[in-house]
Parts: structure tokens; sequence; C-alpha cells
């Protein structure tokens, strides 16, 4: 969950508690007070009562709001509120009422009066306020919800812009990571730490990166001279049993030479230290290197099968190009049976390598990697290289097996 | 023919320098950018074996020197860096070749020797030998006085055989010497033997002896009968 929904959602539930007990204690509280406020007017009422029969010795009486009547004897010492009900008249409704009974003794006289005051009026008064409570608290938690959500968006605005340089730092590039600075001093002190962290990081990586190259090239140059030498020592009478052992060793060094090569190239493919540079018809090319390799299709009695479509034209370095289809075909003629065939597609937006061979399907998944190999002698980095090459030229390569065995190479549009 | 070799590893100096004497080369030869700098402007060679990393600069700066006061010589990069900037800048600035390390001491002869008929130090652009004569600049081969018809990777293989007559070629190097390293043949070098058969009928057909001598099966050598 984000954060700021994290947030939000804290605060709605908070404020949705918040109205409910406010509304409610709004609508005792009001509904406790006017009933006090009620009790205090009869009150006063009765004394009016009290001051109107002292001075003219009447009894007035209006059902239901007032009733005295003279009696003999006081009965009851306290005065007593109650509430009742009394059939209203004029609607023919029961309609609730505080009735306020006593009896008092005025010139000598005993009386029982009752005072009445119907509260039906004042349950809707109750009502209506504590709803008038319940949305203004409404309003004021949606207004200052919305504007606390606003505010946060614009507080975290910078902190989400920096989240996604993050993700997206690549430490190939020369670029420092700069992130954006807010007015709040955790965000910054973050900051601060991401980008000694990085720095620090790609210092190492670079550095690391660096080492190995330097090394892969200085492998050259003592595989150079003992290369040189053993060509030598096959200069001379030798047996056929040491002949075959320095043959084999050279052999060795050979391949130890070109798969430190390879493993060079792989780092500067995906240093991008290719330019790419020339816009390269793969159509001139595919036909060039058919040529060039006619002797070995021959050797294996292969049969080659162009079908041409539309030019794939891309933007890559020559160099590149060149080993992209120097994989594929040798990867074709290598695992391929004697007697099979190629199949090459070219269409505008796809180059398709097809190729018989054994059976058994590869696994897609593995195929890619480094230093998987099929059954084959080779070094399991042709594949990784056409990957690689593939994946900095915005290119998908699949594998596909059908009749044959199929790479297809398309532009991701 | 005078070669010199600017390289900064004594070991591969040595060894070069020991195989092209035996080729009949003088060689003279510098390890560091000072000696090989001041050497460059009191000699005169015919080729200039250049290492690019060198103690005390870059081999590519000596190409200037070269060029000021070895008008006439043609120039080999030796490098180990596989790097096709190095070979254009290289390239631009005037030198003539350009080989990766490691390489073979025949593909090294064979270059040299490609670079002297590139420039007639040798006067000629005819090869011969016995009754086989290879014209360079036809790209042709007789066989007695008359042509064969040869294709170019057999033309190729003929020549590579020529210029190093007398020494042990494998099938890896002629292989190598073919497609330059750019093809992971998996060890399938049986185009090769095609190759050779074909060029051994050829010769033979037209009245020619075979002078390729095969090694245990692993070898090649072409040698006087």
């Amino acid at each position: 969950m984000k954060f700021l929904d994290k947030v939000n959602r804290n605060f709605l539930s908070l404020l949705t508690t918040i109205l409910l007990v406010c509304s409610l204690a709004g609508y005792f509280a009001l509904h406790q007070i006017i009933l006090n406020e009620t009790k205090e007017s009869l009150i006063d009422k009765e004394n009016l009562l009290i001051k109107h029969i002292t001075e003219t010795d009447e009894m007035p009486n209006l059902y239901p709001i007032l009733e005295v009547k003279k009696i003999n004897e006081l009965r009851v010492s306290e005065p007593e509120f109650r509430k009742i009900m009394i059939q209203d008249s004029t609607e023919n409704e029961l309609e609730p009422y505080l009735e306020y009974s006593n009896e008092i003794k005025v010139n000598g006289s005993f009386y029982s009066i009752k005072l009445r005051q119907s509260v039906f009026e004042n349950e809707d008064l109750v009502i209506i306020l504590a709803f008038s409570l319940f949305v203004i608290l409404l309003i004021v938690f949606g207004i200052s919800f919305f504007i606390s959500k606003k505010m946060n968006k614009t507080i975290w605005a910078n902190f989400e812009q920096n989240l996604f340089t993050i993700e997206h730092f690549n430490f190939n590039e020369k670029k420092k990571i700069t992130l954006l600075e807010s007015d709040i001093d955790e965000f910054d002190r973050l900051n601060k730490v991401i980008e000694i962290l990085t720095e620090k990081l790609k210092t190492d990586y670079l550095s690391l990166k660096e080492f190995t190259e330097n090394a892969s090239h200085e492998i050259q140059t003592p595989l150079a001279v003992t290369l040189l030498n053993l060509e030598e020592v096959l200069q001379q009478d030798l047996n056929q049993e040491t002949f075959k052992k320095v043959l084999t060793s050279i052999n060795a060094l050979k391949r130890l030479s070109i798969l430190n090569q390879s493993l060079i190239l792989l780092a500067k493919i995906e240093n991008k230290q290719f330019k790419a540079d020339k816009n390269i018809s793969f159509k001139d090319l595919v036909d060039i290197k058919i040529q060039e390799l006619t002797p070995l299709f021959e050797s294996k009695k292969l049969t080659v099968e162009l079908i041409f479509e539309q030019d794939f034209a891309l933007l890559i370095n020559n160099q590149l190009a060149d080993i992209l289809l120097n994989n594929l075909l040798s990867n074709a003629i290598n695992h391929n049976n004697t007697g099979g065939s190629i199949k090459l597609v070219i269409r505008d937006h796809e180059l398709i390598i097809c190729n018989t061979g054994k059976s058994n399907s590869l696994t897609n998944k593995t195929i890619f990697n480094r230093f998987v190999k099929g059954t084959s002698k080779s070094y399991g980095l042709g594949l990784a290289i056409i990957k690689n090459i593939c994946d900095t030229h915005n290119l998908e390569i699949n594998y596909t097996k059908n009749s044959m065995h199929c790479f297809t190479i398309t532009k991701i549009i | 023919m005078k070669i010199l070799i600017i390289e900064d590893e004594i070991d591969l100096l040595i060894t070069i320098s020991n195989y092209l004497i035996k080729e009949n080369y003088i060689c003279d030869l510098a390890d560091n950018f000072q000696k090989a700098d001041e050497k460059l402007s009191i000699y005169e060679y015919d080729i200039i074996l250049l290492d690019i990393t060198l103690p005390g600069g870059s081999g590519l700066d000596l190409i200037k020197t070269i060029k000021k006061f070895q008008v006439k010589a043609g120039v080999i990069i030796i490098s180990a860096k596989n790097s096709l900037d190095d070979k254009i800048f290289g390239l631009d600035l005037g030198a003539d070749d350009y080989m990766t390390k490691p390489f073979q001491l025949s593909e090294l002869n064979s270059r040299i020797k490609a670079l002297l008929r590139r420039r007639h130090f040798d006067g000629t652009n005819i090869l011969n030998f016995k009754e086989i004569s290879i014209n360079t600049d036809g790209k042709s081969v007789s066989v007695n006085g008359n042509e064969i018809i040869i294709t170019p990777k057999e033309y190729d293989v003929l020549l590579f055989f020529l210029i190093n007559k007398n020494r042990v070629l494998t099938k890896e190097a002629i292989a190598e010497h073919l497609w330059a390293d750019n093809i992971d043949m998996a060890n399938n070098f049986d185009f090769i033997y095609t190759h050779l058969n074909n060029i051994r009928k050829k010769i033979k057909n037209a009245g020619g002896n075979d002078y390729i001598k095969t090694i245990y099966g692993m070898g090649y050598k072409f040698s006087d009968l």
C-alpha cells in the first residue's frame, strides 16, 4: 500500500469515528440542555401562577398546559417532573408533554397545580441541530481531508520523482545521480545518503570493470608469447605424439584467447562502447556473408534458401552487425546435420534464421545465458553475445522449434 | 629487408625477431617509446611492427614520426586490444595493417609479404616455386606456364602455403588465415580438406607435383619433394 493511501485511509476512518461520536454526543447534550430549559421555564410559569393567585384569588385553567385545583391538605411535599402523552384535540394524535406537578399553599388555601409544555417541537429542534452539527463537521473534515491530500501530494512529489530516478539509475552512465531537493530535512538527509552510496558503488563498479578489462587485455600478451613459441616448436622434427601434444596445447590456448576476447566483447557491448553510427542494410550484409561462408556450407553440403521481402535496416555499429550475423550463421552451420538446410527470411521488421538439426528442442529460457552449451564444442558465448547485441539495440530475439530451429529477431516498436 | 620491431614485451620481441631472422629479414628491436623514436629518426626501415601500448608513450604517436622520417616504410600495428576504434584510428594515421595478439607467425609473415608486395619492395608481383607460379596482381596461378582456374579461397590457401613454405601449418592456422577469426567454427575444419584436395587435383591435372605434405593428419607443410 502506498504511503499516502495508508495515511488517507487512517485519516478517513478516524474522521468517520469522530464524526459519529461528536454527532451523537451533540444530540444528547442538546437534548439535555433543552430539557433543562423547559423545566426552568415551567418553574418560572409556576411563580407567575402563584403571583396571579395571590393577587386575584382566581384559579386559571388552560387545558392541557395549565390545571389548578383546590385541595384540602398537602399530600406531596416535593414538586415532580414527568413525561406524559396527551391526546391532541385538533390532530387527534398522542403528543409528548413535560408535566410539572406541585402542591402549594397560597393565602391559607391549598392548591394542586399541573403545568405542561409540549416537547414535540423540542425533539424536532434537537434532531435539526444535531444534524446541522453533523453536516458542518462533515464539510470541515471533507475540506481538511482534501487539503491535506493535496499538500501531501506536493510534499511527496519530489520524493516520488527521486524514487523514479533511483529506480532507473544505470551505473554505466557517466552522469552522477541527481535527486531533487525538498524543504524537508528527512528527505534531504535520505537524498544525501543515497548520493554518497551510489557514488561509492559506482566507483567500485567502474574500478572493478576497469580491472576486468585490463586483466583481459594483459592476458593476451603472455598468451601471444606462449602461442608463438609453441608454433616454433611445431616446426621442429617432432614425433607424432609430441606433435599432437603441442598442437593440443596451441588449440587449448587459442580457445582461451577467443574465450577471453568474447568476454571482453560482451563487456564492451554491455557498456555500450560501440557507437551505433551506421544504417546497415541486412540484405546487403547477408548477401556478403552467404558468399563468404559458401565454402563452409559446401563442406557440410548445406542448402541455403534466402527469402527476401523487404530490407531489414538498422542503426548499428558495423562490427556488431557483422558479429551478429557471423554468430547466427556459425550457429546455423555448427548445429546443422550434414546435408541439411538453412533458411533466411528478411522482412521489414524481422530477420529469421532457421536451420535443420537435432530433433530435440532447446530450452528457450537458458539458451541465451553465458556458457550454456549444447552438444557442440563451442564456448556457449555466441548466443549470449547475440542476445546482448539485441538487448542494446531495441531488438527482441526469440527461439522457436517447428520442423527447424529458428531464431527470430524483431524490432521493438 | 629491414624490419624494426617495437614491442615492450621482451619475450614476444625475441620470439618474433628470431622467427623473422630465420625468414631472412634484418631485424632491429626497440622495447620502449624513446628507443623506438630514436631509431626511427636515425635509420631506415622497410617494415615497422608497432605495438600500441608502450612504456613512455602510445605507439599511435610513433606513426607521426614514421610518416616524417620513414616515408617508404610499411607499418603493421600489433595490439592486444581487439578494438575497431584503435584499428580505424591507426589506419587513418597511416598504418598499413592491424593484427591482434595473439597472432601466428605464419600469419605475420603472410601480412609482411603482402605489404611488401603492395609497396613493390620485392620489385616483382610473381612468386615462383618450382613449376608453380603465382601472380599476385592478377591473383592467378599457373603451372608449367599454363594458367589454372582457381577459386579465390583456393588462391588464398596456395599463396599462404607458398609464403610459408617449409613451415608446418595447422588446419586451424589456415582456417584462421581464411576467416580472420570471426567465425566460430567449432572445430569443423572439413572444408580445409576440400580446398586442399581441389588445389592438389588442379595442380596435378596441369602436370604439377603435389608439394602439400600432410603431417600426422593434423597439419600441412608445403615443401620440395
